[in-house]
C-alpha cells in the first residue's frame, strides 16, 4: 500500500484563523492535516472541524433550516454567535448570498457584514462569495480588507475564477478554498494554477465538491479517497487538507417533501450520513447548515 | 499473493475430465485465478496441491450466506481496499436487532418493519435484511421463542445472539435449517459453538479483540470444519472499527493472514451514535450490521448510502436520454438540455423542482458523463444534440424554438445553432443559479 512511513506529514498542515498573538483577533486558530496514513487510521491526528454555514441574505437558503432558526436567519451576526456558543460550531461559514442577485453592488454591506461576524464570534471564518468573477473581486477585496490578519478561510476559487479570491488572499494574508468538479486531475491542475499565482501551498485547502447522498455521493466519496491516496503516496500537489460542503443535501426531494414533523430528522439524518462520510473519505472540515446536525457531527467526533 | 492461471494450472490432474464444471482444466484454472471458483470441485486434485491452491485461488473476503430463500443474503467475496479500483460487490447485510426480553407484539412489529420496508431509489427497492435476536432473558425457551416470532428464518435471515450454549441449542432447534447466523463464538466457547455450526451447516462469528486473537479463533473454527465464518473485532470506538476494519480487509485482500479472509461483523448499537456507526460499517468493509431499529429518516439515509457505496463506479448511473417534464410544463415552457449523468441530472431536477419552474428537461446521451468532461471529450456534440431533439419530439412540445444549454457547454453555441435552426441561450455552470436565470432570463 501506499502510506507514507517517513516522519514528515504527509498532508500538509494549515493554519487557519489567527489570535491576538498571530496577529488577527480570535481567541483560538486551528491546524488541520498533518496526516501521514489513511482517515481514522494510523497516524491520523483527528484534526477534524465543524462548521455551521450561515448567509446574509436567506431568500435562496434551505427553507428547512430557515424554519428552524427563526429570526437568526435574518441578522448574520447573531446567527454566527448562535452557531458558535449554541450550537457548538467549531467555525462559520459567511455565505454572501446577497453578492449572487443580479447587479448586486452593496459592497460597503460587505466589509461591514464581515466586521460583524467576526466580532459576534471567536472563531475562524471561512467567507464564500458569489459566482461572478467580476462581483466576486470586489466581494473578496471587501471582506478580504476587513478581515485582514485574521486568516480567513475564502472561497471558492475554480480553475476559471481563480485570480479574485487569490489575489484578496494574497493580499491580506488569507486562505484559499480550491474547488474542481470531482476530478483529481482537475484539483491537481487548480493547486498549480494557484501556486504559479502566487498562493502558498499551506494556504490552500482543497473542496473537491460533494454531491449531495443519492445523488451523486459516491463520485465525491471517491474522489476524495482517491486525492487522499495520492497524497500519501508522496504527490505534492495534493498533499492539502479536504473541506466538504455537502451543500445541496437540504434541497433533494427526501428532504423537501417529508412531511412538516418529519423535516427536520429527514434533514439531519441526510445531512449527518453524507457529512460523517466525507470525513470518513479524507475531509478535515465538513460545512453543514442544519445547526442539529452540527451538534451529532461534533458529539461522534468526540467520542 | 494471488498467482497467475498457468501457474495454477501445473497443479492441476490435467485430465480436462469436467467435473469440476468447466470444459478443460486451464479454464477452471483461469476461473481459480480470478477467484470465481472453488478448489474444492476437482475431485482427483493432491492432496498437497489443493492445500497450496486452496490459499491463493478463494476470493480474498470469503463469500458467506445467511439466512436461505429469497431473502438471504451473501455476503463478503470482495476484491479491493477503495470502490474506485473496481467495485464492491456485496452490500452489508442489514439486521435490525430485537430482544427476548420484549413482549411479543414489539417483536413482531419489527419483523413487519423489516419485512416490508422498502425504499425505492433510481429503479432498485433498497431493503433491510434481517432480525438480530438477542438472548437476554437468561431464559433458553424464551430465546427459542422469539426466534419462532420472528419468523424462525423461513422468512428473514436471523441472527442468534447469546452467550448461553443451551440458548443456542434451544433456539437452533427452532431455526437451525435456514442458516441464522451464530453469534459468537470466543475464546472460552469455541468449541460447542463450532460444533454446533458444523452440525447445522450455519455460519458462525468469531470474536476478539485484537487481530491475532481473531486470526486464531477463525482458524480453529475453520479447523473443526466450519468453513462460513465471520470477524467481530469487538471494537469500543468508531475510530478502533475503521482501523481494525482497514487492517482486516488489507490483510485479507494481500492475502498475508488467510484466517483474516472473511466478512467482518459490526454491531452498531454498541456505539454511541447508531447512525455513525452504520455509516461506518457501510463504508468499511462490514459484511453483516446489526442495529437497534433506525428511524425512517435514518433508515432511508443508510440505505441510500449503502446503495451509493455499491455503485459500480465503472458504470455510473446513467438517466435514459428523453425529455422529462417538471413541474407540469406547457407549450412555453423552457427547454433545458443536460447530459445524463446521474449527478448532473439529479443536482438539476433538484433545484428545478425547488424552484416550482415548469421547464422540459432534455437529456441527451453523453455515456454517463458531466457536462464538463463531455464537452472536452467530444462526447458532448452539435449531432447529439441535434439528433436528441429529432429523436424525441421536442420541436412538437413547444412552440418556441430556444433552447438552454449548461455553462459549460457555451462553445458549442454556434456549432448547435446551425445544425439545429433553434437559438441557443447559455444558461449557468451551477445548477444552483438556474432558478434565478430562469426567472431573470426567460421570456418567450
Amino acid at each position: 500500500m501506499s502510506e507514507n512511513s517517513s516522519d514528515k506529514p504527509a498532508i500538509r498542515e494549515v493554519r487557519l484563523g489567527a489570535t491576538r498573538a498571530e496577529g488577527g483577533t480570535r481567541e483560538v486558530s486551528y491546524v488541520i492535516g498533518g496526516e501521514q496514513g489513511l482517515p481514522f487510521c494510523g497516524n491520523d491526528p483527528g484534526r477534524r472541524l465543524v462548521a455551521l454555514e450561515i448567509c446574509d441574505d436567506p431568500a435562496i437558503w434551505p427553507p428547512v433550516v430557515r424554519n428552524y432558526v427563526g429570526d437568526l436567519a435574518n441578522n448574520p451576526e447573531d446567527w454566527a454567535e448562535a452557531a458558535e456558543r449554541r450550537y457548538g460550531a467549531d467555525l462559520v461559514r459567511l455565505n454572501f448570498t446577497s453578492a449572487k442577485k443580479r447587479g448586486f453592488d452593496a459592497f460597503a454591506e460587505i466589509a461591514s457584514t464581515t466586521e460583524r461576524v467576526l466580532a459576534a464570534t471567536t472563531r475562524p471564518l471561512i467567507i464564500e462569495g458569489s459566482n461572478d468573477p467580476q462581483v466576486d473581486s470586489e466581494v473578496f477585496r471587501r471582506c478580504g480588507e476587513a478581515g485582514e490578519g485574521e486568516r480567513l478561510l475564502l472561497g471558492t476559487a475554480e480553475a476559471d475564477r481563480y485570480r479574485s479570491v487569490a489575489a484578496a488572499a494574497l493580499a491580506y494574508g488569507h486562505l484559499v478554498i480550491a474547488q474542481s468538479p470531482i476530478d483529481v486531475n482537475l484539483a491537481k491542475q487548480l493547486n498549480i494554477l494557484l501556486r504559479e499565482t502566487g498562493v502558498p501551498e499551506d494556504r490552500i485547502v482543497i473542496d473537491p465538491y460533494t454531491g449531495a447522498l443519492g445523488y451523486g455521493f459516491e463520485y465525491s466519496y471517491s474522489v476524495m479517497e482517491r486525492i487522499r491516496l495520492a497524497a500519501l503516496a508522496g504527490d505534492g500537489d495534493l498533499a492539502m487538507p479536504m473541506i466538504s460542503a455537502p451543500t445541496d443535501t437540504l434541497t433533494i426531494r427526501e428532504v423537501r417533501e417529508a412531511v412538516p414533523e418529519e423535516q427536520d430528522a429527514m434533514a439531519v439524518a441526510w445531512e449527518f450520513y453524507t457529512a460523517y462520510s466525507a470525513f470518513v473519505a479524507g475531509a478535515s472540515i465538513v460545512s453543514v447548515r442544519h445547526p442539529l446536525t452540527v451538534e451529532r457531527l461534533k458529539k461522534v467526533l468526540e467520542a | 499473493m494471488a498467482m497467475k492461471a498457468l501457474d495454477i494450472y501445473k497443479h492441476l490432474p490435467k485430465t480436462n475430465c469436467k467435473k469440476c464444471g468447466y470444459p478443460t482444466c486451464l479454464a477452471f484454472a483461469m476461473k481459480l485465478a480470478v477467484g470465481k471458483a472453488d478448489i474444492e470441485a476437482c475431485p482427483d486434485i493432491d492432496p498437497g496441491a489443493k492445500a497450496l491452491l486452496g490459499g491463493v485461488t478463494r476470493p480474498p473476503v470469503r463469500a458467506v450466506t445467511i439466512g436461505a430463500g429469497e431473502r438471504s443474503v451473501t455476503v463478503g467475496e470482495e476484491f479491493v481496499m477503495f470502490r474506485h479500483e473496481k467495485t464492491f460487490y456485496h452490500p452489508p447485510g442489514i439486521m435490525v436487532e430485537v430482544s427476548d426480553t420484549w413482549p411479543d407484539d414489539e417483536v413482531r412489529s419489527v419483523v413487519a418493519e423489516v419485512r416490508e420496508a422498502v425504499v425505492e431509489r433510481v429503479g432498485q427497492d433498497l431493503v433491510l435484511n434481517g432480525v438480530a435476536v438477542r438472548n437476554e432473558s437468561g431464559d433458553a425457551d424464551r430465546f427459542a421463542e422469539t426466534v419462532y416470532l420472528a419468523g424462525g428464518g423461513t422468512g428473514l435471515p436471523l441472527v442468534l445472539i447469546s452467550d448461553d450454549l443451551p440458548g443456542f441449542e434451544a433456539a437452533l432447534a427452532v431455526a437451525g435449517q435456514y442458516r441464522p447466523l451464530i453469534h459468537a463464538a470466543t475464546a472460552d466457547n469455541w468449541e460447542p459453538l463450532a460444533a454446533l455450526a458444523k452440525q447445522y451447516g450455519s455460519p458462525l462469528v468469531v470474536r476478539a479483540g485484537t487481530l491475532a486473537d481473531l486470526a486464531a479463533l477463525a482458524g480453529n473454527c475453520a479447523g473443526a470444519g466450519v468453513a462460513d465464518l465471520l470477524l467481530d473485532p469487538a471494537q469500543g470506538s468508531l475510530q478502533g472499527y475503521i482501523a481494525t476494519a482497514t487492517a482486516i480487509r488489507r490483510s485479507a485482500i494481500e492475502r498475508t493472514e488467510p484466517a483474516l479472509g472473511y466478512p467482518i461483523y459490526l454491531d452498531a448499537g454498541t456505539f454511541k451514535d447508531t447512525d455513525a456507526a452504520v455509516a461506518a460499517g457501510i463504508l468499511k468493509y462490514a459484511g453483516v450490521i446489526v442495529t437497534p431499529r433506525l428511524s425512517r429518516a435514518s433508515r432511508e439515509a443508510a440505505l441510500t448510502l449503502r446503495q451509493n457505496t455499491y455503485t459500480d463506479p465503472q458504470h455510473p448511473i446513467q438517466v435514459a436520454p428523453g425529455v422529462y417534464p417538471v413541474n407540469d410544463p406547457g407549450r412555453e415552457a423552457p427547454v433545458l438540455l443536460t447530459v445524463n449523468f446521474s449527478l448532473t441530472y439529479f443536482t438539476i431536477l433538484g433545484y428545478l423542482e425547488a424552484s416550482r419552474m415548469p421547464c422540459h428537461l432534455l437529456i441527451v446521451d453523453t455515456e454517463g458523463l458531466s457536462v464538463l468532461t463531455s464537452v472536452a471529450g467530444g462526447k458532448l456534440t452539435e449531432t447529439i444534440v441535434a439528433d436528441a431533439l429529432k429523436k424525441f419530439g421536442v420541436a412538437d412540445l413547444v412552440d418556441h424554438r430556444l433552447l438552454i444549454i449548461p455553462g459549460y457547454a457555451a462553445p458549442l453555441t454556434g456549432k448547435i445553432e446551425d445544425a439545429t435552426g433553434w437559438r441557443v441561450m447559455v444558461g449557468p455552470r451551477d445548477a444552483a443559479d438556474l432558478p434565478e436565470y430562469l426567472e431573470k432570463e426567460w421570456k418567450t
